[in-house]
């Protein structure tokens, strides 16, 4: 099965907000939440990733976290790919 | 009325008793009236005041459609949005005290349900004090089980969080001491993905789930991250009330309690797949009739390891985006006027976080270019939030088998 590594995660990242209008900032520290980042843009991003390598991505292999900033959405998608 | 409980809107901050929100009603309405508020406390001015009287149905204005709103003016009712107010189209003097709620029919199209607010409280009984967050679309069923608790026993306040703003909805009830919080598994799902350390600050002693199917997983992490509170489901619709508890921590409920009669209590069936209801906790059809016997509830039912596991609606068309309800059709409809669509179909997609997204395949009309981005949006400038399409594929010719179809 095909992955994803994290520049690519982080180009489809930038796409979802580029519909919008947004852009995505180059630093993986910046906060969810000031760029304006929701719950539907993360939803999106998923399913982008997940048509990108033909396959559906297991959340429930995720765990508790918390996820406030770009690096932990990266880290997130990363980890569950093929899991 | 129980006057002195508190309601407290996470958006502002701003606190109110229902004593004074039934002040700043402007009295009962000689006409029905239906509210289409952005926000659950934008509604509750008119539900304080029921109690003087007028007959009322609250719907979120994202679910309010040209048809909605014609059927409405139709069927007596004057439809408010904002500051303004359309008269009803066939005018009829209220009947007080009625409240109306809109559920999907079998055909997809909303239909009325009438109640009462007694008729809406199925809690009896005692309760401990507790602090509610409301975190449901303002006029379902279950905004009015969490707004008739606090409306109607000692005790209860409510914390109101509006759909679009369920990122954030732990500062808010950290802020003002939620003890309870009532949310269907996506609003679950969302929590514990994407706010696992704050959530152990929260000192619940009630969570309740509801509004779609609740399978063992989340139940399973809900307990395992609040070992404190009692996990509950509970299956309720408008039509046949609050009709399944269930507090043992485990998805379904025993196979024992099937076909079962116990006076004052439901009966539960599944039949063809399909859960059915003969419910005490009726409410009225348009009509004003009450309904009775057996209700098919259009959602699927399967037994399994000695548990009736209930699944999924039949009736795809009613989407459930993160809280919100969308209608597939409505969002079809919209894309199809588009000047340069041909065809368009809408469903749902299962996605993290909200459960589910919208998405929809596409056909260009002929000698058209238009993107699947600039669909998008398109849809943005005149869709509530939730219900944009996000993933649009286009294709380049009209599935032959979709043809054959009347609708979603």
């Amino acid at each position: 099965m095909e992955t994803l590594d994290r520049p690519a995660i982080r180009k489809l990242m930038g796409e979802v907000l580029a519909v919008q209008g947004k852009t995505l900032p180059a630093d993986d520290a910046a906060k969810l939440a000031d760029i304006g980042f929701r719950s539907l843009d993360f939803s999106e991003l998923a399913l982008r990733v997940e048509d990108e390598i033909g396959d559906e991505l297991n959340f429930e292999a995720a765990g508790l976290r918390s996820i406030e900033t770009i690096g932990d959405v990266l880290d997130l998608l990363v980890e569950i790919q093929g899991q | 009325m129980i006057g002195d409980n508190l309601v407290i809107d996470a958006g502002t901050g701003a606190r109110a008793t229902w004593r004074e929100l039934a002040q700043r009603s402007a009295g009962p309405r000689k006409s029905p009236t239906a509210y289409a508020v952005e926000r659950s406390i934008e509604a509750l001015p008119a539900v304080a005041g029921l109690a003087d009287g007028g007959e009322l149905l609250v719907i979120s204005s994202g679910r309010l459609d040209e048809s909605l709103a014609e059927e409405l003016r139709a069927a007596g009712f004057d439809v408010a949005v904002g500051d303004d107010l359309r008269a009803a189209t066939s005018p009829r003097p209220a009947d007080d005290g009625r409240v109306w709620l809109l559920t999907s029919g079998s055909t997809g199209r909303p239909k009325r349900v009438g109640h009462t607010l007694e008729t809406l409280s199925t809690v009896t009984g005692e309760l401990a004090p507790r602090t509610w967050l409301c975190p449901y679309s303002p006029g379902t069923y279950a905004w009015w089980q969490v707004v008739t608790l606090g409306l109607g026993v000692p005790g209860q306040d409510l914390v109101l969080v509006d759909p679009a703003d369920l990122d954030d909805w732990v500062s808010p009830a950290l802020e003002h001491g939620v003890t309870a919080v009532s949310g269907t598994p996506t609003f679950w799902r969302r929590t514990l993905m994407r706010h696992g350390a704050d959530l152990q600050k929260l000192q619940l002693k009630q969570i309740t789930l509801g509004g779609e199917p609740v399978d063992q997983a989340v139940l399973s992490q809900l307990s395992e991250a609040f070992p404190d509170a009692r996990v509950s489901w509970i299956y309720a619709s408008s039509e046949v009330g609050a009709s399944i508890v269930v507090h043992d921590g485990r998805a379904g409920f025993p196979v024992d309690w099937l076909d079962r009669d116990v006076p004052g209590r439901p009966r539960l069936a599944v039949v063809d797949g399909e859960l059915v209801i003969t419910s005490p906790h009726h409410g009225t059809d348009a009509s004003g009739a009450e309904l009775a016997g057996a209700v098919r509830t259009g959602d699927a039912a399967r037994i399994e390891d000695g548990r009736v596991l209930v699944t999924g609606r039949l009736d795809r068309d009613e989407l459930n985006v993160g809280g919100s309800k969308v209608s597939a059709g409505a969002v079809r409809d919209l894309l199809q006027s588009h000047p340069e669509v041909a065809w368009a179909a809408v469903r749902g997609r299962k996605a993290p976080l909200v459960g589910t997204m919208v998405v929809a395949d596409v056909v260009a009309g002929p000698g058209t270019d238009v993107s699947a981005d600039d669909l998008t949006r398109w849809a943005a400038e005149r869709l509530p939030e939730y219900a944009v399409p996000r993933r649009i594929k286009m294709l380049a010719e009209i599935p032959a088998k979709e043809t054959l179809k009347s609708d979603v």
